[in-house]
């Protein structure tokens, strides 16, 4: 039972990816949208490789490029139909905002 | 508010609500009528700063590029936050200038100089 996770808030301000964190299971899937692309730089982001692959952390590319986010090579950047296109990959969708 | 000075302090990252565009507003008009403003610039807030932004890429009007006009409004005193700085891991390399680094507690002070603050 994979859930996709959309965090759109950042966590230096708030405890929306804290909260994400603590639910999230092996299979899922944590996507980065809006100001959630701050996290890329947040110390939390560590804690989540530690439950899900890297291959599992995504972030809206066009959303980290407007607010001058550095999106480093291990994590995947996509776009917005490829987050549609995801919705139908898993079981149950979550957006933390 | 003949000789008083305004201050300004922008707490919100910039894209995902319209508190930083209004502060600019605020920040212009009163420039232009030759009131004294400062900015401050403290937690999200900072993310206004920081350089290669593209508001466009959101479709959205990129108002982060009207704050290379503060000279001709005569806003030069502007402060950032030094720890909001360092818990999001951001250098000091802005896209405007002359921006003021201070530490918590000297930020806290050079606010309590201000004769009146509005909070973004």
């Amino acid at each position: 039972m994979a859930t996709l996770h959309l965090v759109r808030k950042s966590a230096f301000n708030s405890q929306e990816l804290l909260q994400c964190c603590q639910v999230l299971t092996s299979l899922d899937i944590l996507i980065l949208i809006d100001d959630g692309c701050y996290n890329l730089n947040h110390d939390l982001l560590a804690d989540i490789k530690e439950i899900i692959s890297v291959k599992h952390i995504k972030v809206i590319k066009h959303h980290a490029a407007a607010r001058g986010q550095y999106v480093p090579k291990d994590i995947e950047r996509i776009s917005m139909s490829d987050l549609v296109s995801l919705t139908f990959e898993t079981e149950n969708v979550i957006t933390w905002q | 508010m003949a000789n008083k000075v305004l201050a300004i302090l922008n707490s919100k990252a910039p894209y995902s609500s319209t508190f930083g565009k209004d502060s600019l507003d605020i920040a212009l008009i009163f420039g232009s009528y030759e009131q004294g403003v400062s900015l401050f610039f403290q937690g999200e807030g900072v993310f206004q700063l920081i350089p290669n932004q593209d508001g466009q890429q959101l479709s959205m009007k990129d108002y982060l590029k009207t704050f290379s006009a503060f000279e001709f409004y005569d806003i030069e005193d502007i402060y950032v936050c030094l720890e909001s700085l360092q818990e999001r891991k951001l250098s000091n390399a802005f896209h405007i200038e002359k921006v003021n680094i201070l530490p918590a507690k000297e930020f806290a002070a050079k606010l309590k100089q201000h004769d009146c603050i509005l909070r973004f």
